[in-house]
């Protein structure tokens, strides 16, 4: 699903070039699970850009879903992203003077769907906002926005899903709840996950965990020996 | 399932932005203000100009006072003439001249009146208004031996008459029976020189008036039958007396001097309304820079979710268009509903009635250059709106406004440039004068780029200055040149203002000055005219008697008009429209062995003091230059009904300023001695003996008219003060919209400056300082804007002065000086209002947000 062989991110600054990622190479396979951990600037949230298609990597292959990111333009990565991503943020990002259906529709009515806000309920259906449809953002509760920001990322059935912190803004009963729901839409639906997170529980929820530091992959585990390393 | 339609369409874009716009117009105050301001100031000029000249046309047979006026000069028609006129329509003969009128005593002042003599059939259209209410022909009747007369009350207050009161002109006592409310044909009259009086015509040669020469007018009004083609007519009557040197008017030309002011007024208020809504087009942009700036996370959110950057484009583009569509809405109520509340004042002034319905052209018009205008000055923020990137969700920090993409810029400079010329080509398409609407489009990009290019210039300054000691002026500096910062939009709003209220300044300064100052140092007291021939030798010895006078010129005087040059008809001819006027009717003619004292030739040769053989004239230089005409060149003028040819002596330049007696044609004795004329006298005088003079005269002379100098200059200063406070208004529209632009930039840089206050103030810096900071910022931008608006306002009022109105130039440092004082104050207490707030900031609450 995402293959990042020798990707390198530098972007310029006053001070001087920055490098970002410095030749990051990482595969996902198709409905894996798969965490990111590392501190602030070790490169997880320029990785998840690059594998959106919002950055450009400086150099080294990026491609996702079989398309090669280096053929495509910028409109072909709007319809990329509307066609095979969904994106979940820490900030939930809904845009306020849209109801909750409508959030959840926009990304069907990019698609072109003439049954956007039909689908969009059901999506709002599924996390259980079925009873908050036309409520706006500013009358949903922090739980409800991020279940909801959960069911417009699902309402196009998307193959990859990236979620940036989706628990980072809700207490702890909340992100829980939020995380359970996450996982079991990814795994109803077959979708590939790509979790960037802090806590270290959540990403042993994860079949697979990649460490970064730097702009490189420190390691790349599976589940279980995780949290022998972060014991080290 | 999908539909198969585009994920980017308009139709999409409209559903986003209606969904958008529930955030409600927060932000868009002066956005809407800006718009509504310029199309309000178009429309309400369409409006009433249309209102206006529509009903001029509609009531063009009323103003007019027939279906036809044929006018005469001096002589009433001949009995074959009436005849001939009698037999096709109801003629009505009113016949106007000035006069003057004192109460019977004979201590009582004397005013210069506008006497009408009227038949039984006046009016044909329309009807008077008299107080108290009569009928008009009795009024005006004889009775018991006294001849009625209706007054116009101004006149009645100045004599301090009543009705019932009696009233004397030249040698007859009238009876004033009812004050004169209303004429229906007033406004035909561009210029009274005095309050109007309607007698019987019958009773006029009781008066002493009518003499030989005598400046009377005959107005032969004539009422055609149902269905009768006004224009056959006319042309008959031209084709069947040539040579009548009657003036034809129909309908359409009811009061053509009304409706060349009106065009000039309408011109100039377009240009206002034009400026402010390009002033007004700044505002847009940063009202749109600004509403984009808050709506980074919006489109950040939908470049994630797969919007591409064309339905960007779009959505926001079609609520700025919806918004536009508030504002021109907005604009065009105001604009349709002002007319309404002037139509009463209008009415009054011009003396019918204006009615100002809903002028769907004017409207359309005002509504095009509106939306045009937010069309086009959209456009670059909506093109830098579609760089934002989506990435800007994945990162902490608040992410600036992007530039716009390098490969978008010759697309949008087009998009800007098309808008632009479409924006132009209106403005030129609807101008009253194509000629000056170009030169205003070309006048208004000059101006707007210089000021951009001076707003760029302080910032590159103030980055390269060295830094100052003071700690206020180096923030001030900082201030200018950092990301953000509104200098450009400050320099340029404000800049478009200040120059048009500059020029204003100059303009109202010098036609001020050309009447205040100039002309009455040599301008004589009066003017004494109608002074029959053999009345002149006793006029100049009753005026040299009294003791105050100074200098009295008499020459004879009669009139006529040019008829033909070198052969080809007047109605032939190209002529510049700066000398119109010379061919417009009939013209004041004199004759002299002598050159006028001061008189400057300047092509040809004053013909010797005994000359007598063919007619010659000398013509005033101006004329002869513009038509192209000089010494060898050949006249036909029309004097009494006769056409004479003369040929061109010289060519002479002539000061108008001077107020004397000026002519633009003086003929070589011997032709005109013989024709019926009449003497024109300037006198002048101690003022203390102006009264005695005017009273001798009059007493002696009752045909004799007697025209105050004074009195004239004090109501065209007065006419000029009420057009000068129109002026005034109509470019505070210019200013005000500029002051819209100002307080919305300096209110989109208002968190920014809270922000850098609340800082300063925790390193340690003291309010006063902060302040001082603040008011230097304002007080360099201030002071720049004016300098160069001072230039460039000083350049378009040269331009208005030597060009449109052809009069002379003279820089006047005060107005000019005023103005940009005043530009500079308004930016400063603008810029410190707009911060205020941020000195009173508490720091805490503020830091722990960021």
């Amino acid at each position: 699903m995402i293959e990042l062989a020798d990707v390198q991110l530098t972007l310029p600054s006053a001070a001087g070039a920055v490098h970002i990622l410095r030749g990051l190479d990482l595969r996902v396979g198709a409905g894996e699970l798969v965490s990111v951990l590392g501190p602030s600037g070790s490169g997880k949230s320029s990785m998840m850009m690059i594998i959106a298609g919002l950055e450009r990597a400086t150099a080294g292959r990026v491609a996702v879903a079989g398309q090669d990111f280096a053929d495509m333009d910028e409109d072909d990565l709007a319809q990329f992203r509307r066609e095979t991503l969904g994106i979940v943020f820490q900030d939930f990002h809904l845009v306020p003077t849209m109801t909750a259906v409508e959030n959840v529709a926009i990304p069907l009515e990019l698609s072109g769907r003439a049954d956007a806000e039909a689908r969009a309920a059901e999506s709002l259906e599924a996390v259980g906002l079925g009873h908050r449809l036309s409520h706006y953002p500013g009358q949903l509760s922090g739980g409800e926005q991020q279940r909801a920001a959960l069911a417009r990322a699902l309402a196009g059935q998307p193959k990859l899903i990236l979620a940036d912190e989706p628990t980072g803004n809700l207490d702890g009963d909340t992100g829980a709840q939020v995380i359970d729901l996450l996982f079991k839409l990814c795994a109803e639906r077959g979708s590939t996950l790509v979790l960037i997170t802090h806590d270290i529980n959540l990403a042993r929820r994860c079949a697979r965990s990649v460490r970064l530091r730097d702009g490189l992959v420190l390691d790349d585990t599976a589940n279980g020996a995780l949290a022998a390393r972060v014991a080290e | 399932m999908t539909n198969g339609a585009s994920g980017s369409g308009w139709a999409l874009a409209f559903r986003l932005a209606r969904r958008e716009l529930r955030g409600g117009l927060r932000g868009f105050g002066v956005f809407l203000a800006c718009l509504a301001l310029g199309v309000a100031a178009i429309a309400a000029v369409g409006t009433l100009s249309t209102g206006v000249l529509e009903s001029l046309r509609d009531d063009g047979r009323r103003i007019l006072g027939g279906d036809l006026d044929l006018r005469l000069v001096h002589r009433a028609a001949e009995p074959r003439q009436l005849e001939w006129l009698a037999e096709r329509a109801e003629v009505s003969l009113a016949t106007d001249m000035r006069a003057m009128a004192r109460a019977a005593d004979t201590e009582s002042r004397r005013i210069l009146v506008e006497l009408r003599g009227i038949d039984d059939l006046y009016p044909l259209y329309g009807s008077v208004g008299l107080y108290p209410e009569q009928d008009l022909g009795d009024a005006i009747a004889k009775r018991n031996g006294l001849w009625g007369a209706a007054a116009e009350p101004a006149l009645l207050r100045r004599l301090d008459l009543q009705v019932g009161d009696r009233i004397r002109i030249g040698d007859l006592n009238y009876e004033v029976r009812a004050e004169l409310r209303f004429e229906p044909d007033r406004a035909a009259k561009v210029i009274s020189f005095g309050p109007h009086i309607v007698v019987s015509g019958d009773s006029l040669a009781d008066t002493g008036l009518v003499q030989p020469g005598s400046l009377i007018h005959y107005h032969y009004r004539l009422r055609l039958p149902p269905g009768t083609a006004v224009e056959a007519v006319r042309n008959d009557i031209n084709e069947t007396f040539p040579d009548a040197g009657w003036r034809v008017r129909g309908p359409d030309q009811a009061a053509p001097g009304v409706t060349r002011f009106v065009e000039r007024l309408t011109l100039y208020l377009t240009v206002v309304g034009l400026t402010a809504l390009l002033v007004g087009g700044m505002g847009v942009a940063n009202a749109v820079t600004s509403f984009l700036e808050g709506r980074i996370g919006t489109i950040a959110t939908l470049k994630c979710l797969g919007a591409p950057g064309v339905l960007i484009f779009r959505t926001y583009m079609a609520q700025i268009m919806i918004l536009a569509g508030i504002g021109v809405g907005l604009g065009l109520v105001l604009g349709a509903a002002a007319p309404q509340a002037a139509a009463g004042l209008l009415s009054e002034m011009l003396g019918w009635q204006v009615s100002l319905g809903v002028n769907a052209q004017a409207l359309l018009t005002a509504a095009a250059f509106g939306l045009l205008t937010a069309f086009a000055f959209s456009l670059w923020p909506l093109s830098r709106a579609r760089q934002v990137p989506g990435a800007n969700l994945f990162r902490d920090v608040v992410a600036p406004f992007p530039a716009i993409s390098p490969r978008a810029v010759p697309g949008t400079m087009a998009a800007i440039i098309v808008a632009g010329l479409v924006l132009a080509g209106l403005a030129i398409a609807t101008a009253t004068d194509r000629w000056l609407g170009l030169y205003f489009v070309l006048g208004a990009i000059a101006t707007l780029g210089l000021f951009r290019l001076t707003g760029a210039a302080i910032v590159a300054l103030a980055r390269r200055a060295p830094r100052p000691k003071a700690t206020g002026l180096r923030l001030a500096l900082a201030n200018l040149h950092r990301p953000g910062a509104p200098t450009g939009s400050v320099v340029a709003s404000l800049g478009l203002g200040l120059t048009v209220l500059v020029a204003i300044a100059l303009v109202e300064a010098n036609l001020g000055r050309q009447v205040r100052d100039e002309m009455p140092v040599n301008a004589p007291a009066f003017y004494f005219i109608d002074i029959q021939p053999d009345q002149i030798e006793d006029f100049t010895a009753l005026v040299g008697a009294n003791p105050g006078m100074q200098e009295l010129k008499r020459v004879p005087m009669l009139r006529g008009r040019i008829a033909a040059i070198n052969g080809t008809p007047s109605a032939e001819l190209q002529i510049p429209p700066d000398i119109a006027w010379v061919f417009r009717g009939d013209r004041g003619l004199t004759w002299s062995a002598q050159p006028p004292e001061d008189a400057k030739i300047v092509e040809g040769q004053w013909w010797p003091p005994d000359y007598k053989g063919a007619p010659l004239v000398s013509l005033d230089a101006g004329v002869g230059r513009h038509m192209g005409i000089g010494p060898g060149d050949r006249m036909t003028i029309n004097i009494l009904g006769r056409d004479i040819e003369v040929e061109i002596a010289n060519l002479r330049v002539i000061d108008w300023s001077g107020l004397g007696m000026n002519f633009v044609m003086v003929f070589s004795p011997g032709l005109l001695e013989s024709a019926p004329q009449t003497y024109i006298a300037t006198v002048r005088a101690e003022a203390s003996a102006e009264d005695a003079i005017e009273r001798a005269v009059t007493d002696r002379f009752a045909n004799v008219t007697a025209i105050r100098v004074k009195e004239v200059l004090a109501m065209v200063t007065e006419l000029l003060g009420h057009i000068a406070i129109a002026l005034r208004a109509a470019g505070s529209i210019a200013l005000v919209a500029g002051i819209l632009v100002l307080a919305g930039a300096v209110a989109a840089s208002r968190r920014r400056r809270i922000y850098d206050a609340v800082v300063l103030k925790v390193l340690g810096a003291r309010r006063a300082l902060v302040a001082r900071a603040f008011m230097a910022e304002y007080g360099l931008l201030g002071a720049v804007t004016a300098i160069i608006a001072a230039v460039m306002g000083s350049l378009t009022g040269y331009l208005i002065l030597t060009e449109v109105m052809n009069l002379p130039f003279v820089f006047l440092p005060l107005p000019v000086l005023a103005t940009a004082l005043g530009g500079v104050a308004i930016t400063m207490a603008f810029g410190f209002a707009g911060t205020w707030r941020a000195l009173g900031q508490k720091a805490a609450p503020l830091l722990r947000n960021k």
